[in-house]
């Protein structure tokens, strides 16, 4: 009862019509900044926030949503019609998304990703307000080993969700499981892989190489091609609007996206990209059409836009509850309220509760302005691709050299923009599959530490890795994952299995 | 786990040379990363995994792969592929390089649009005296967006420098 | 109406005047880190307070600041409107790194702020106070797991200098390393270690909060407002703060040193800065001139051999 007044205060004062230009700005901008490949949301709201500077804290916090919201949209749109990601957690997007647009389904493509965001962060900001402290009880259990456990859990589903050849598919995996290894080894300070090369210390950047693999590689591939009337790109076919099949098809993936990402979200070492993984995993596994998986599965976009949202919302939880800002974005987020000399932690909700259920309320009217903003502009969107393609691909490189220049300009992160680029394009000539070489980048380190800590707190005692009610079950779950296909195959059915999946390009 | 690759159908008997190819890579990678390895104190600590552990397992993983595609190359045999062109390849390389090259001394604008007119060019357009100054109004464009407005450090050369005494120059 | 006020941004963005003092500031970190919040809030001081007429700031991030280091000592030599942020990390990172250049090639100016270290238990913990805890790490100390930073930061640094002076061999403490102060935060709370360590602030509000225990702070002086004893008080002779400040190019004028150095002083003065230090909740602990390079090689020293000790360092 109290939650829901303060909640209808919030949402009277987010709705004075100033404020809502901030939030128009706000959005605009965000979306604007995010559409960069290299540049996410947490960039995006820490070059902007000194914009917000000047307003009082009602106009600033909500220009402040605006912008989060608006940057993580932005990435989608550049995922699903030009293949390039503008951050990790919309790289799965690309994958089905692309293949849509492709085929003259961008528009469908772009709803359903606006309207999965939308529906996934309607929910995930109401379970934020309802179910905050309990979630946040929840993800403090977490420790090590059960992170672990969940590594492996995502390793087994996720890479069996990619690609044709069991062979081409752990290649990849164990390319990027490689390049993981590059740079300081967090628990010991111990430099691997960077022979000497300092600014290899810090490791291989993932939207670097997110950028390099899918947007060079592709402008390689694509150009190269001697017969590329095969390859036209129709931007619209058929309608433009989702259709009541397209409908019928996305609902339950949002829902479940949704259901995977905040938890997800919430926890200290979770992650939207580890959510977005999932999640197409699942709608992998789930869906009535795991043929059309690879060619273009709607499910494939909804889900995932779905639970990167709800993971971002999902990250509030441990931010407003505890004061712990558990990804760049979130510690960005803790800057705009510092800002106003808060800290969030245990004490907010309870010593500010209008900002906080302020904040709450701005994050449900941006999320909607982006909706009624974003549908319209659908149609404009997807005539991107009508653009000559010398004038779109060089038009692409260029945004894709700037993010990773106003990033990090440093010579040797552009050079593994082309180097990378060479390999994506190699990669996709011998159909080796582009995304689980980023999926190793991103899982490979988190699970070597993990594992790492939780073995240095049980002094060595290998038994901990299952000590955990959450570890064993997550592991029996992987295990399970992993011996059913196994059984499924050697029933005769895997050469359906691998005749169904895809070729990445 | 199937033992053909698609492509190979309908091939001849002879070794597929990109799986090959593959598989040396993989070889390579995995000695580079095992020699690294030894290198590294064997700090594990208490957990008794150090910093040279994991990257062991990788090693030992890619090895296999690499075995693994050994054999797939002679067993799937030659695969037929796409041709490809080389020339739109080396604009593109060619763009991206010399954007690495000029971007610190000539500045963001000039270097970035030497890309632009090189990918143009790429696919086909390749009348350079348009898309070269098409290439850096663009690129001069953005930059003036995201230097200017929203505080991006990009480097700036002589041609920014130019714009913004224009700027300047504009004010009392 | 958005078309204007684009417009009117670009042009406030852009209008600065034609003659100036133009500082450039290298932030070798990301955007929105620790140091690059230092120097764009020096950034709006300098430019607010009329010091200097345009500063930029250009991020160079990589291996605790070293890159951006390394950087700043090839390319600003002799040029006096070049400035670097930096900070304690820095001075650990440039060992661990092995970093070909150190905080010797560059012309410190000044300490503008800095954080001290608190030692923390879950609420729940049997642990009561920092000699129950030093008692349960002389007993077993494989058994006192410890979350922080990153490995060599000032969290492990902190650690390796609280067991030396317990009399426990620092290479025998259980370290955790975190990557940010928030996953660590989140390990003590769900008591997955038995202690934590990292900056007072990152702490402070689940300390009030009654879900973590502060068993001591790692300042001279107890702190205004935090209910626990210094570690000096507590018998180890051990006192750190994890600072942040200003350095300058690598062979100037002492008339520019003394120029920048009056500057930066103007600064520190100003309310601009005094107002975003209070908002930000950052210490001031100015300290400048020969002060500042005494503390500087104190601490240097004093990091260098806890490096060695810890095994960090060969």
């Amino acid at each position: 009862m109290n939650t829901f007044d303060f909640l209808l205060q919030g949402l009277a004062v987010a709705m004075d019509p100033m404020i809502l230009i901030y939030a128009l700005i706000g959005v605009t901008l965000g979306t604007a900044v995010g559409v960069l490949p290299g540049i996410g949301p947490a960039l995006t709201v820490a070059l902007l926030l000194p914009v917000t500077y000047g307003l009082d804290p009602a106009g600033s916090l909500i220009m402040f949503a605006g912008i989060y919201y608006g940057g993580m949209y932005g990435g989608s749109t550049t995922s699903i019609l030009l293949n390039t990601p503008g951050e990790s957690a919309s790289i799965v997007t690309a994958l089905e998304g692309n293949k849509m647009a492709r085929m003259g389904r961008g528009g469908p493509a772009l709803a359903t990703a606006a309207i999965g965001s939308f529906i996934a962060g309607l929910a995930a900001t109401i379970l934020l307000a309802f179910v905050a402290p309990t979630v946040v009880k929840l993800a403090l259990v977490f420790g090590p080993r059960d992170y672990f456990a969940l590594m492996v859990l995502a390793f087994v589903t996720v890479s069996s969700a990619f690609g044709e050849s069991a062979r081409k598919g752990l290649i990849s995996l164990f390319v990027g499981l490689a390049l993981a290894l590059v740079g300081i080894d967090q628990l010991t300070g111990q430099a691997r892989l960077s022979f000497g090369v300092p600014q290899l210390l810090d490791g291989i950047e993932v939207t670097t190489l997110a950028v390099a693999m899918f947007a060079v590689g592709e402008a390689l591939f694509v150009a190269a091609r001697r017969d590329t009337a095969d390859d036209e790109v129709i931007a619209v076919k058929g309608s433009v609007w989702m259709t009541a099949n397209d409908w019928a098809r996305s609902w339950k993936p949002w829902l479940r996206g949704t259901i995977i990402g905040f938890p997800i979200g919430a926890m200290p070492a979770g992650g939207a990209d580890i959510a977005t993984f999932l999640s197409y995993a699942a709608e992998k596994r789930m869906s009535k059409h795991p043929e059309e998986f690879g060619h273009g599965a709607i499910e494939g976009v909804a889900g995932p836009e779905a639970a990167n949202n709800a993971s971002a919302a999902g990250t509030l939880v441990p931010l407003l509850t505890l004061g712990l800002p558990t990804t760049a974005t979130a510690a960005i987020m803790l800057a705009g309220f510092q800002q106003f000399g808060l800290q969030p932690g245990p004490l907010l909700f309870a010593t500010n509760p209008q900002l906080v259920w302020g904040l709450i309320a701005s994050l449900l009217i941006a999320n909607f302005m982006l909706l009624v903003l974003n549908l319209p502009l659908i149609g404009l969107w997807v005539r991107l691709l009508t653009i000559p393609r010398p004038w779109l691909y060089a038009g692409i490189l260029v945004f894709a050299t700037l993010g990773t220049i106003g990033a990090n300009p440093s010579p040797v992160e552009l050079s593994m923009l082309l180097i990378f680029g060479v390999m994506g394009y190699a990669m996709r000539l011998y159909g080796y599959p582009i995304a689980p070489v980023v999926v190793g980048l991103i899982l490979g380190p988190m699970a070597e530490q993990q594992l790492r800590r939780a073995l240095s707190i049980s002094q060595g005692d290998l038994w901990t890795l299952v000590g955990s009610p959450v570890s064993a079950t997550l592991l029996a779950l992987s295990a399970i994952a992993l011996i059913v296909p196994l059984i499924l195959r050697a029933r005769g059915k895997g050469k359906v299995l691998s005749q169904l999946a895809s070729d990445e390009d | 786990m199937s033992g053909s690759t698609p492509q190979g159908s309908g091939a001849t008997r002879r070794p597929d040379g990109a799986t090959l190819v593959a598989a040396l890579i993989l070889a390579g990678i995995a000695v580079v990363i095992w020699r690294d390895a030894a290198r590294l104190p064997q700090a594990g600590g208490y957990a008794g995994v150090g910093p040279a552990d994991v990257p062991r397992w990788i090693a030992l993983g890619l090895a296999g792969l690499s075995l693994w595609s050994l054999v797939e190359a002679f067993r799937s045999g030659k695969a037929e592929r796409e041709a490809q062109d080389t020339g739109p390849i080396l604009w593109i390389v060619g763009g991206l390089a010399a954007q690495l090259a000029l971007l610190s001394t000539a500045g963001f604008s000039i270097a970035t649009g030497l890309l632009f007119a090189a990918t143009a060019a790429a696919f086909g357009k390749r009348n350079l005296a348009l898309t070269v100054p098409v290439g850096i109004t663009f690129a001069l464009v953005v930059y003036l967006l995201f230097a200017g407005l929203l505080k991006l450090s990009l480097p700036a050369g002589p041609l920014e420098g130019l714009v913004w005494d224009l700027f300047r120059g504009a004010k009392p | 109406m958005k078309h204007t006020l684009f417009g009117a941004l670009i042009a406030a963005a852009l209008a600065v005047p034609a003659y100036a003092e133009n500082y450039t500031i290298i932030a070798p970190a990301a955007p929105g880190g620790g140091w690059d919040q230092t120097a764009r809030t020096m950034q709006e001081a300098l430019q607010a307070e009329g010091i200097s007429d345009t500063v930029q700031v250009q991020n160079v991030p990589g291996a605790g600041g070293t890159v951006g280091l390394a950087q700043f000592v090839a390319g600003a030599q002799g040029k006096p409107d070049q400035l670097i942020v930096g900070g304690y990390v820095m001075v650990g990172a440039i060992l661990t790194n092995a970093s070909p250049v150190s905080l010797a090639d560059v012309t410190p100016i000044a300490r503008l702020t800095g954080e001290y270290e608190a030692i923390v238990v879950p609420a729940a913990s049997d642990i009561q106070d920092i000699n129950g805890l030093i008692e349960a790490l002389k007993a077993d100390p494989g058994a006192v797991s410890w979350a922080g930073g990153s490995a060599g930061g000032a969290d492990h640094i902190a650690v390796g200098l609280i067991a030396k002076a317990a009399g426990v061999d620092p290479t025998r403490i259980n370290y955790i390393a975190y990557s940010g102060g928030g996953e660590a935060l989140a390990a003590i709370l769900g008591s997955q270690v038995t202690a934590g360590i990292s900056s007072l602030g990152e702490f402070k509000a689940q300390a009030d909060a009654g879900a973590l225990r502060i068993l001591a702070v790692s300042s001279d002086e107890r702190i205004e407002g935090v209910d626990a004893p210094t570690l000096k008080e507590a018998g180890l002779d051990v006192a750190l703060q994890n600072w942040r400040m200003v350095a300058a190019a690598p062979g100037i004028t002492d008339e520019q040193k003394a120029a920048i150095s009056a500057d930066i002083d103007r600064m520190v003065q100003s309310k601009t800065w005094q107002d975003a230090l209070a908002t930000k909740g950052w210490a001031n602990t100015y300290l400048a001139g020969a002060d500042f390079q005494a503390q500087l090689d104190k601490d240097i020293a004093a990091t260098g051999a806890i490096l060695k000790d810890i095994g960090l360092v060969k």
